[in-house]
């Protein structure tokens, strides 16, 4: 229609005040500039090791100052991370997996938009590049106060890293519904089944790619989310999304360092394998190459997520005796029960029928100490979440369970299976997650995130021979 | 397109009143103010008609209502939503009419239950859940007084430009809070009517300050044609002879589809005012 009623407009001057905004779908995207960062903390030297000593320079004498029996991936957070404390980005693994675990953690699970292989690659070089800039720190992108900021400013003009890591991880969904990934899927790759004591809700399960956040505070984490949202809602939609946290615990220089304490008021972590030891960790969490699985995936991990509520009234209406001998720990310090430190390994052979510890016992079931269950390790780096009350007027807590493992169904699969139908389970509820496997990592500046599960992409695309369907999974 | 009722009020009005503006910007907005004067005009033009429909079409429910025919009240209902649902950041300029004619049962603590809740969602509820005409005469009788009351003082309203092209991105923010999850019209499961009614009005606005934007920013307007053009196809598939189908017919894929388009469209459309050098 046109404007014939409206006053005519006086001449108007070529000089328009135009908003110098981003063109659309850019989102305001913002160069990751390395900006010279801080001088590192005495502890970030300490705790490089665990990641991998990447890129930090720091002598291997360092470790012997590490206390005996440290954990990086379930010490409690000691308080002492500050703002300026990084964790490195590049590298052959991502980080977030044997990276010290701190005080905050956030797991987000995405539908992802994406129906050609150049959309999924745009959306994982600009997760890279968001990612890179958000771990790095530095001032953030203004621009005209007439358009929207471009950034939420939850911290302020300058983006501290805060020890902030972003881990992402694919889902089964996304290669089963993308014929041009066919053939790619990790080959332990499956879709979260039910175990007999899950109640599955589907909208808290799943997804076609994850994010793990973790930081010193909460903000980091919120901050870093909103940024990566902003920054490409044409690509992924959140579909469920969990926040815990982990009791920061001051640690006494030369003391043995301790597991966190979960909501059920035990350790959790005490037989972690140790995420410090690299050589361990090639053979229990990473996918190395002659794994059987396809090449773009060595460097990965597969990440299992559960989002595990915990009956908290009711474990705490139980006796203390009774506690102990569902977990087969002591509740204050964290021992075995035939032992008097949380270090002190239980000695089974010594207690056949299980007269000390239970044979149906956690710790029992899930590690039973033999020479086979050396195959099924997993490193457990979890969070405890607290999700106000339920309507039936009670606590909504729990665990966000996160385990990495080089073999999904070796490690967490034939674990929970060994758990199930233990007596804890009568005071958990499994409601949610999902099997995900972790990218590998991002070598240097000239790299992305999945590089080489495109490029694996592009040279199946320019060979027009069949390749060979997907994997059967044995079950 | 219906026949346009044009308000005798519309024709000598003067549409703009450049105030409240921060001094340092006041020269350049009142340039770009200018320039916005005919999409503006026309804007205007556009709500009058949708006002005009909306009391005509309230009007045959509130009818069916009075007459007893649940039936037609209820194959009447999604209709008279989209005229409402197209204009709705003008509309929601008169909180308290908003509130009287689109409020949802959560917005009161007691929820259906609550004597405030009134206008459509309170008739959807009857039509639907109670199954009961006579015992929404009451609020079909406030509806309609609502409306010609919204008609009236939007015939009277100065257009504030900026409230105008900051619609568009409100609308796309209304779509993506409630009517992709299917909270809106939750006991008549109609909520695609307002999906597209929502994006139809936001459409408009961005049609109007396009040749704006144009010159400058060819890349900015065919992106966020281009997403409009797929919530358009998207939701094509759900069309009915008369209408859409439930919303417990949209596939998880596009719902998923659609919400990445609306997100990047409210993302992108959130930059109109300021393209336009709004405030």
């Amino acid at each position: 229609m046109t404007g014939k009623d409206a006053p005519s407009a006086p001449e108007v001057s070529e000089a328009r005040a135009r908003a110098s905004g981003g063109s659309g779908g850019d989102g305001g995207g913002l160069r990751a500039e390395a900006s010279r960062g801080p001088r590192l903390g005495r502890r970030h030297v300490l705790v490089g090791l665990a990641g991998g000593g990447l890129a930090l320079g720091c002598p291997m004498g360092a470790g012997a100052a590490q206390a005996p029996q440290s954990n990086p991936a379930t010490d409690a957070p000691d308080g002492t991370g500050r703002g300026a404390s990084r964790q490195p980005f590049h590298g052959l693994h991502q980080s977030g997996i044997v990276t010290p675990r701190p005080a905050s953690g956030l797991m987000v699970a995405f539908d992802v938009v994406a129906t050609s292989p150049a959309d999924l690659e745009t959306l994982l070089r600009r997760l890279t590049e968001r990612i890179a800039f958000l771990t790095t720190g530095g001032p953030v992108e203004t621009r005209d106060p007439r358009l929207p900021p471009v950034d939420s400013g939850l911290l302020g003009p300058v983006v501290a890293p805060d020890d902030l890591t972003v881990t992402v991880s694919l889902g089964a969904s996304l290669f089963e519904n993308r014929p041009w990934l066919g053939g790619l899927a990790p080959r332990r790759l499956t879709r979260m089944e039910a175990f007999p004591n899950d109640a599955l809700e589907a909208g808290l399960c799943h997804g076609d790619l994850a994010l793990q956040f973790c930081a010193n505070l909460q903000d980091t984490n919120i901050h870093a989310l909103r940024d990566i949202l902003k920054s490409m809602p044409e690509f992924l939609v959140p579909r469920w999304m969990q926040e815990g946290s982990v009791p920061v615990v001051a640690h006494a220089p030369g003391a043995p360092k301790e597991s966190a304490r979960n909501f059920l008021g035990f350790r959790d972590g005490s037989a972690n394998p140790d995420a410090g030891d690299e050589a361990l960790m090639d053979r229990v969490v990473w996918v190395g190459e002659g794994a059987g699985e396809p090449g773009w995936a060595t460097g990965g991990s597969y990440q299992a997520v559960r989002i595990i509520r915990n009956f908290v009234e009711r474990w705490d209406r139980t006796p203390l005796r009774e506690q102990q001998r569902i977990f087969g720990r002591q509740k204050d310090s964290g021992a075995p029960l035939d032992g008097r430190t949380e270090a002190d390994l239980p000695d089974y052979a010594a207690d056949p029928e299980g007269a000390v510890t239970p044979l149906a016992s956690h710790i029992r079931r899930a590690n039973p100490r033999t020479a086979e269950a050396a195959r099924h390790l997993i490193l457990r780096r979890p969070f405890n979440y607290s999700n106000g009350v339920t309507r039936s007027g009670q606590l909504d807590q729990g665990l966000l369970f996160i385990a990495y493992q080089a073999d999904l169904e070796a490690g967490f699969i034939s674990v929970q299976r060994a758990l199930d139908g233990e007596p804890l389970e009568e005071y958990i509820k499994p409601v949610g997650g999902g099997y995900f496997y972790v990218l590998p990592g991002v070598r240097d500046s000239g790299d992305w995130l999945g590089r080489s599960l495109i490029d694996a992409v592009k040279q199946s695309q320019a060979q027009p021979s069949p390749t060979p369907g997907s994997h059967t999974q044995e079950g | 397109m219906r026949m346009m009722t044009l308000k005798q009020a519309l024709a000598t009005g003067t549409l703009l009143a450049v105030a409240g503006l921060g001094a340092p910007l006041l020269a350049a907005t009142q340039e770009v103010t200018l320039d916005l004067v005919e999409p503006i005009t026309d804007y205007k033009l556009y709500v009058s008609d949708r006002t005009a429909q909306l009391v005509e079409d309230t009007g045959a429910l509130v009818a069916a209502i009075h007459a007893g025919d649940l039936e037609k009240a209820k194959a009447l209902y999604a209709p008279t939503r989209t005229s409402y649902e197209e204009i709705e950041p003008i509309a929601e300029l008169f909180a308290d009419l908003d509130a009287s004619i689109d409020a949802r049962a959560d917005d009161y603590e007691t929820a259906e239950k609550d004597p405030a809740f009134t206008g459509f969602h309170r008739i959807e509820y009857g039509l639907w859940v109670e199954k009961d005409t006579a015992a929404i005469a009451g609020y079909a009788d406030r509806l309609m007084a609502d409306v010609k009351d919204l008609d009236q003082r939007i015939a009277a309203l100065t257009f504030p430009p900026e409230t105008v092209v900051g619609g568009a991105a409100a609308l796309m923010e209304e779509v993506a809070a409630s009517k992709v999850s299917g909270e809106e019209d939750r006991y008549s499961r109609t909520d695609l009517w307002d999906f597209q009614a929502n994006t139809d009005g936001a459409k408009k606005v961005f049609e109007l300050v396009r040749p704006l934007i144009e010159p400058t920013d060819p890349a900015f307007v065919s992106t966020v044609q281009s997403n409009f053009d797929d919530v358009d196809q998207t939701l094509a598939h759900y069309r009915t002879a008369n209408g859409f189908e439930d919303y417990e017919e949209l596939s998880d894929q596009d719902r998923t589809l659609l919400s990445a388009r609306v997100n990047t469209l409210a993302e992108d459309l959130s930059t109109l005012r300021g393209k336009l050098g709004l405030d």
